[in-house]
C-alpha cells in the first residue's frame, strides 16, 4: 500500500509541471489539498501569474487536446476553457499573418501600402490584447484596495478516474480562481488561512472592517453576500469596459504614426549602429555623445512615443466625424471604467449587509449560533 | 442548513411576485427536492434570428441586474459574449467613420460580419454538421435547465446530462453510433459514446477556431467585388435622389425648408459645420481681421465647397470687409472724441448717421461736417472751422485705424455664411452626383467599368502566373507576343472584341449626352442661383468667380469660372477613360491587320500616294522594306505612345522617320475611313451570341421594353471612328521634323495649356501601362488567394477529416460486445 501511495505522489509531482515552493516529505505523503496562492501572489505577483499562464498554455496545447480528442472521461470544463487560449493566440497570429505574410510577393508600392496596413493590423492585435487585460485591473485593483476582495488563484488538486491507458498517474493540478464562479465561490479556502491571521475568520474580519462593520465571530456570514455582490459588479464592469478598451486599442493602432514604426529587429539594430556612428563623428564632448546614444529611441521608447502620438491623433486629428468618433470611443471606455469603480467602490445597497440589517433579517443575535 | 430551511419557510412572498417553491414533500410528508424540469431543445444547426434577438434583449436586462451585484455565472458568461460583440461593433464603427472611402467603410462591417460568421459557421459546417450526420450526436445540443436557462449539453463533461435524452433519442443515437443491439445496459454505452463525441468535437473546435481570421479574410476578399458593385448602384440611386432635393434658391428658400429632403447625415454635417464656424468666430472675435485670419476662414469654406478658386475669392471678400468693418458708430465716436460731445451723436437722426457712414465709406467727407456742426448748433463761421477739424480728424483716424477685429464684421460674415451654406449644400449634391459616376475613387461606376474592361482584356491574353508576374514588371515583348497570339486565333479575337465593345457600349450609354446634359443643366441652375445669393449679400467677387461677369458674351470670359470648371472636369474625365478604351480597340485592330498583312498593303498604298504627292517615286523593294518597318512602328505607337511623347511624335522619335513615313504611320493608325477588323468581329455570330440572340428574342416578346438589348455595337464603332478622327487632328498632326529645341519649346507650352490637357485625354492611358497595372492587380490578388485560399482549404479539409476519427468504440465497449457475442 505504501508503495502505491509513494508512486502516486511521485507521479503527482511529475505531472505537477511547474511547482510552487518545496514540499516537505510529510506533506508529500499526505493527501494533497487545494491551496490558495495568496502568499505567492503577495510576494511575487508577476512571476506567479506568469507561471500559472505558462503552465496553462503548455497544457492547453499538449495534455488537454490529447485528453479531449481521445474523449477521456476525465476531460472537464476547465480544460475546455483553458484550451480557449489556443484560438485566441492562433487567431491573433492568423490575423497578423493574413495582412503581412503575403506582402513580400507584391511589387514595391503594393508591398509598401500592404505593409502599412499590415503593421497597423499587427499593432491592433497587440493593443487589443493589452487593452483588454490591463483595463480589467483598473476596476479590480481599486476593489482590492478598498475592500480586500481579490479574485486570487488557487491550486486545485484533481483526483482523476483510472482510464484504459492510465491507471496510476491520477493526480492533476488546475489553476482556478476563488471567485470564478459567483454561484459557488470557494470561500472555504479563506477559513483558517494562516496568511491572514490566526483566527478562523481572519480574512472575513479584515473584509468586514474594511466594509465598515464591526467584526464579530460570524464575520464570514456578515460579509459573504456582500463579497459576492462586489465580485459580480466588478466582473460585469471589467468585462464590458475591457472590450471597449480593446476597441480603443484597435482605434489607436489605426492611426498614422504607426506606419513609420520599424519592426524588423535587424533593421532596428542597423539603424542604431548608424546612430552610434553618427554620434561618434559629431564634434561634441564624450559626455554629450554618451547622452546622445542613451537618448536614442529604443524600441520601447519608440513604441511609447508613437502610442502617445497616436492617442492624440485619435481625439484630435482627421476629419471632424472621425475625431468625434475617436472621442466617443475613448469616452465610453473611460466612462465605463469610472462607472465600474463608482458602482463597486460605493455601497448603494445599504438595506442589506450592514450589521444592523444582518442582525434583524438573517441572524438572530439572541440565539445561540453554530459557526460551520 | 436548518437556518436556510427556516428562512425559506418563513419567507413572506412579496406582493405580486410569484416565487417558485424550492422543494416539495413526498407521500410520507418528508421534504424532497422538486422534480427537475430540464429538457432538450430541438437540435438545430442554425438558430433563428428571432431567438437571437430575444437572447440579446435578455442579456441587456441582465447587465442592469448585474450592475447591482445580482447575477449568476450563466448570466455573467452571456454578458461576456455580449461584450465581445459590443467591442467588435465599436471597432467596425470607428474604422468605418475614419475611412473616407465607402468601400472601406462597408468592408469594416463586412469584416466584422464575416469574422463572427466564420467563428459561428466554421465549427457548424466543419465539425458539428459532419459529426451529426455520421454519429447522430449534436455537439452543440442545447438544453433548458430547471431555472429556464439555455445551456450547452456537452459543455462540461463532468456534469453528465445525458439523462435528458429520451429512450427514443437514445435508440436513434445507438443506431447511428452502431452500438450493439443486445448489449446489457445498452443505454449507458450509448450515453458514454455520445459524451465522448461531445468532448472530442468540442476539443477539435477549440483547436481549429484560431483559423477564423483566415476564413474571414477569404470571405471579405470574395465579397469585395460584389460590394463594389452594390455600392455603385446604391450611390447612383441615392445621388440622383439627392440632386432632386436640390435647394431652389431662385424661388423661395423657406419653401425648401418646409420640405427638407436631406438625409440625417447631411443635416448633421451642416449643423457641425455651422457650429464650428460660429465657435471659431466667437473664440477669435478679438483677433485682428488680417490676411492670415482671412485665409484661415477662407480655407474652411474652400474645404466645404471643395474649390480652391472660391476659396481665394472668399479670402478677398473677407479682406474687403475689413475696411467696411471699421466704419461704425463706435469708430466715429472714438475718432471725434474731444471734437464733438457724445450727446451730439444721440441727437443725430437716422438719416444723418447714414450720411456720415456713407461719407467715411466712400472717403468723401463733404457735407458731413455740416451735419455734425448743425447738430451742435454752431454759427456758420464756426461751422466751417468745426467741419475742417472733423474732416481732418476722421481722415487721420481712418488712415491710422488699426485693422478691424473679427468681432466687428460679424454681420457681413454671417451674410457670407448664409449664402455659402446654401450654395455648398447644392454644390455638394452635384459633386456627389458626378463623383458616384465618374469620381476618382473605388466603388464608382467608372472605376468598376475600368476594372471590368482591363481585366476582361487581360483575361483574353490567357497568361499563366509566371507571365502575369513578368507583365506586371513591365515586360513589353511578352505583351506584344501575347497580343499576336490573340489576333491569330479568330474565335478568341472575335469573342474579345465583342466583349470589350459591349463594355464600351455600356460606358457610352451611361456617360453620354444625357449625363453631360444633366451636369451642365444642374451646374447652370446651381451656380446661377448661388450668384444671386452672393450678390444679395454684396459679395460680387465670389459671384463673379462662380458664373463669370453678368455681361459675359464670349466663352473666353467664362473660362475659369466654377460653372465652367465643373463641366470641363467631368468632360475631361469621361474622354480620358473613353479614349483609353478606344486605344485598346485600336491596338487590337492594328495587330490584327498586321497579322493578316492588310496593314502592310494599306501602308504601301499610303506611302505611294505620299511619295507621288512629293513628286518622287519609290522602288518596289524599298517600298516593301519601308512598309515592313512602318508596320512595326505602328505596333509600337499603339502600345506605347503617351501625350508627353506627343512632342516626340508619339513614340516614333527613335525610328528616325522621314516626314512622309511619319505621315504614313499616322494615317495608317488614325485612318477613320478604312475598314476595321472590329466591324467584322462585331458582325460575326458566335455560339453564345446566337444563344443570347434567342434569349433576347424571347425576352423582348415578354417585355416590350427590352428590345434595345438586341442592338448591335454600331454606335460604338461610330464613336471609334469619331475618336480616330479627333485624335488624328489633334495628336497626330505634327508635321515638322522634331528637333530638341523645338521639342522643349513645344513641351513648355504644351504641358500647361488647355490644349495639352485635351491631347492628354485623347491619348488616354498607354496600353503598356494599362496592361501592367491590370496585371499587377490580378497577380497580387491571385498570389494572396493562392496562399490563404490553400491554407483555408487545408484547414477545412483537415478538420473534417479529423472528425472522421472521433466517436470510435472504446475498449470496454468492444470487450462487452465480444463477451455478449460469445455468450450468444
Amino acid at each position: 500500500m505504501v508503495n502505491i501511495a509513494e508512486k502516486q505522489n511521485y507521479n503527482a509531482i511529475n505531472s505537477y509541471g511547474i511547482g510552487f515552493g518545496k514540499k516537505t516529505k510529510e506533506e508529500d505523503t499526505e493527501h494533497a489539498k487545494d491551496r490558495l496562492l495568496c502568499e505567492e501572489m503577495k510576494k511575487h505577483p508577476i512571476t506567479t501569474s506568469a507561471k500559472i499562464q505558462t503552465d496553462k498554455l503548455v497544457k492547453a496545447v499538449t495534455t488537454y487536446p490529447k485528453k479531449g480528442l481521445s474523449g477521456s472521461k476525465n476531460a472537464n470544463f476547465y480544460e475546455f476553457l483553458t484550451m480557449g487560449m489556443v484560438p485566441y493566440l492562433l487567431g491573433s497570429a492568423a490575423m497578423i499573418g493574413v495582412f503581412n505574410l503575403a506582402n513580400k510577393f507584391f511589387d514595391t508600392p503594393g508591398a509598401v501600402s500592404a505593409s502599412k496596413i499590415g503593421k497597423k493590423m499587427g499593432i491592433g492585435v497587440v493593443l487589443y490584447g493589452l487593452g483588454k487585460v490591463l483595463s480589467k485591473k483598473l476596476i479590480e485593483k481599486p476593489l482590492k484596495w478598498k475592500y480586500g476582495i481579490e479574485n486570487l488563484p488557487y491550486d486545485k488538486v484533481i483526483n482523476e478516474l483510472p482510464e484504459e491507458n492510465n491507471k496510476d498517474n491520477l493526480e492533476a493540478h488546475e489553476y482556478h480562481k476563488v471567485f470564478e464562479s459567483v454561484d459557488f465561490p470557494y470561500f472555504n479556502l479563506f477559513y483558517d488561512n494562516k496568511f491572514y491571521g490566526d483566527k478562523k475568520n481572519a480574512y472575513f474580519d479584515k473584509v468586514a472592517k474594511k466594509m465598515g462593520m464591526e467584526p464579530t465571530e460570524y464575520s464570514d456570514q456578515q460579509t459573504k453576500d456582500k463579497i459576492r455582490e462586489k465580485v459580480v459588479q466588478s466582473r460585469v464592469f471589467s468585462t464590458l469596459s475591457s472590450y471597449l478598451w480593446a476597441a480603443t486599442g484597435v482605434a489607436i493602432a489605426s492611426q498614422k504614426p504607426w506606419e513609420n514604426l520599424v519592426l524588423n529587429p535587424s533593421k532596428r539594430i542597423h539603424n542604431f549602429i548608424n546612430h552610434v556612428k553618427l554620434t561618434q563623428q559629431a564634434k561634441t564632448s564624450v559626455k554629450n555623445k554618451v547622452k546622445d546614444i542613451a537618448n536614442y529611441d529604443f524600441f520601447i521608447k519608440d513604441f511609447g512615443k508613437k502610442f502617445v502620438k497616436s492617442t492624440k491623433e485619435l481625439v484630435n486629428k482627421g476629419s471632424k466625424s472621425s475625431v468625434y468618433a475617436g472621442r466617443i470611443l475613448l469616452g465610453c471606455a473611460i466612462g465605463m471604467t469610472l462607472l465600474g469603480n463608482f458602482k463597486t467602490l460605493f455601497d448603494f445597497n445599504n438595506n442589506r449587509g450592514n450589521k444592523k440589517q444582518a442582525a434583524s433579517s438573517l441572524i438572530d443575535e439572541n440565539k445561540e449560533k453554530v459557526v460551520c | 442548513m436548518s437556518n436556510l430551511l427556516d428562512q425559506a419557510l418563513s419567507k413572506q412572498p412579496v406582493a405580486n411576485q410569484k416565487i417558485a417553491p424550492a422543494f416539495t414533500f413526498d407521500s410520507e410528508g418528508k421534504v424532497q427536492p422538486m422534480n427537475p424540469k430540464g429538457h432538450l431543445l430541438p437540435s438545430k444547426i442554425f438558430g433563428s434570428p428571432i431567438e437571437y434577438a430575444k437572447d440579446i434583449k435578455k442579456d441587456i436586462v441582465n447587465i442592469k441586474k448585474a450592475s447591482n451585484g445580482k447575477a449568476n455565472d450563466h448570466e455573467l458568461g452571456r454578458i461576456n459574449d455580449l461584450g465581445i460583440k459590443i467591442g467588435s461593433l465599436a471597432i467596425a464603427a470607428y474604422l468605418c467613420v475614419k475611412n473616407p472611402l465607402k468601400l472601406d467603410k462597408t468592408m469594416q462591417f463586412a469584416g466584422f460580419a464575416s469574422f463572427f460568421a466564420s467563428m459561428a459557421l466554421l465549427p457548424k459546417l466543419l465539425i458539428q454538421l459532419p459529426l451529426k450526420l455520421r454519429t447522430g450526436v449534436d455537439i452543440h445540443q442545447k438544453y433548458v435547465d430547471s431555472q429556464g436557462r439555455k445551456k450547452m449539453l456537452y459543455q462540461d463533461p463532468q456534469y453528465d446530462l445525458t439523462d435528458l435524452y429520451s429512450q427514443e433519442d437514445l435508440d436513434k443515437l445507438g443506431k447511428k453510433l452502431n452500438v450493439s443491439e443486445n448489449l446489457p445496459d445498452r443505454n449507458n454505452f450509448i450515453k458514454q459514446r455520445a459524451k465522448k463525441v461531445g468532448v472530442q468535437g468540442n476539443t477539435l473546435w477549440m483547436m481549429t477556431a484560431g483559423a477564423a481570421p483566415i476564413f474571414s479574410a477569404l470571405m471579405c476578399n470574395a465579397a469585395e467585388k460584389p460590394l463594389n458593385k452594390a455600392i455603385e448602384k446604391f450611390d447612383i440611386v441615392s445621388t440622383t435622389k439627392g440632386l432632386a432635393s436640390r435647394l431652389n434658391l431662385e424661388s423661395n428658400i423657406s419653401e425648401y425648408q418646409n420640405t427638407d429632403k436631406r438625409n440625417i447625415i447631411e443635416k448633421l454635417n451642416e449643423k457641425l459645420f455651422n457650429k464650428s464656424m460660429k465657435d471659431f468666430i466667437k473664440s477669435n472675435k478679438d483677433k485682428p481681421l488680417d490676411e492670415k485670419m482671412a485665409k484661415t476662414i477662407a480655407q474652411k469654406y474652400g474645404k466645404r465647397i471643395n474649390s480652391a478658386d472660391i476659396q481665394s475669392a472668399v479670402e478677398k471678400e473677407i479682406l474687403a470687409m475689413n475696411t467696411s468693418g471699421k466704419i461704425n458708430m463706435t469708430f466715429i465716436k472714438n475718432a471725434l472724441k474731444g471734437t464733438v460731445k457724445p450727446e451730439v451723436f444721440e441727437s443725430l437722426s437716422e438719416e444723418q448717421l447714414k450720411m456720415i457712414n456713407n461719407a467715411i465709406e466712400n472717403n468723401s467727407f463733404k457735407g458731413i461736417a455740416e451735419v455734425i456742426s448743425k447738430a451742435t448748433g454752431a454759427s456758420k463761421r464756426e461751422q466751417v472751422k468745426v467741419a475742417n477739424k472733423i474732416i481732418s480728424t476722421l481722415q487721420t483716424s481712418k488712415n491710422q485705424a488699426d485693422v478691424a477685429k473679427l468681432g466687428e464684421v460679424i454681420k457681413p460674415l454671417e451674410g457670407l455664411h448664409e449664402a455659402m451654406s446654401d450654395f455648398a449644400h447644392n454644390k455638394n449634391l452635384l459633386d456627389k452626383y458626378i463623383s458616384a459616376r465618374i469620381g476618382d475613387k473605388s466603388g464608382t461606376y467608372i472605376a468598376n467599368i475600368w476594372d471590368d474592361f482591363t481585366s476582361s482584356a487581360l483575361k483574353s491574353l490567357k497568361l499563366n502566373n509566371k507571365e502575369l508576374k513578368e507583365l506586371s514588371n513591365g515586360n513589353l515583348e511578352l505583351l506584344e507576343s501575347k497580343l499576336q497570339e490573340l489576333v491569330k486565333d479568330e474565335g478568341a479575337y472575335t469573342k474579345t472584341v465583342k466583349k470589350l465593345l459591349s463594355i464600351i457600349k455600356d460606358y457610352e450609354s451611361k456617360t453620354g449626352e444625357e449625363f453631360t446634359k444633366t451636369i451642365s443643366d444642374e451646374s447652370k441652375k446651381i451656380c446661377r442661383s448661388a450668384k444671386q445669393g452672393f450678390k444679395k449679400q454684396g459679395l460680387h467677387t465670389i459671384a463673379q468667380r462662380i458664373t463669370g461677369p453678368s455681361d459675359a458674351k464670349s466663352a473666353a470670359e467664362m473660362i475659369g469660372t466654377l460653372e465652367n470648371t465643373i463641366n470641363k472636369n467631368a468632360k475631361e474625365r469621361i474622354t480620358g477613360a473613353g479614349s483609353s478604351f478606344y486605344r485598346l480597340m485600336q491596338a487590337l485592330d492594328i495587330f490584327k491587320k498586321a497579322n493578316n498583312n492588310t496593314l502592310t498593303e494599306e501602308i504601301k498604298t499610303i506611302l505611294k500616294e505620299q511619295t507621288n504627292k512629293a513628286g518622287s517615286e519609290m522602288a518596289d523593294d524599298a517600298l516593301e522594306a519601308s512598309a515592313k518597318k512602318l508596320v512595326e512602328v505602328c505596333k509600337k505607337v499603339v502600345l506605347n505612345a503617351t501625350t508627353t511623347d506627343y512632342v516626340e511624335k508619339l513614340s516614333t522619335a527613335g525610328y528616325e522617320l522621314s516626314e512622309i513615313e511619319y505621315k504614313t504611320v499616322m494615317s495608317a493608325i488614325f485612318n477613320n475611313t478604312a475598314q476595321t477588323t472590329l466591324e467584322n468581329a462585331a458582325k460575326t455570330e458566335t455560339k453564345t451570341n446566337i444563344i443570347n440572340g434567342i434569349i433576347n428574342k424571347v425576352k423582348s416578346k415578354l417585355h416590350s421594353t427590352q428590345n434595345a438589348t438586341k442592338e448591335n455595337t454600331k454606335e460604338v464603332l461610330d464613336g471609334f471612328k469619331k475618336y480616330k478622327q479627333e485624335a488624328r487632328e489633334k495628336i497626330a498632326n505634327w508635321r515638322n521634323p522634331i528637333t530638341p529645341e523645338l521639342g522643349k519649346r513645344v513641351l513648355d507650352t504644351a504641358t500647361n495649356s488647355a490644349d495639352a490637357i485635351e491631347r492628354n485625354n485623347l491619348a488616354g492611358k498607354p496600353i503598356k501601362s494599362m496592361a501592367q497595372d491590370a496585371a499587377k492587380k490580378m497577380y497580387n490578388s491571385k498570389k494572396w488567394l493562392k496562399i490563404w485560399g490553400t491554407l483555408g482549404i487545408v484547414i477545412a479539409a483537415g478538420t473534417i477529416a479529423a472528425g472522421l476519427f472521433l466517436g470510435k468504440k472504446g475498449k470496454i465497449e468492444k470487450e462487452a460486445e465480444a463477451k455478449n457475442t460469445s455468450n450468444d
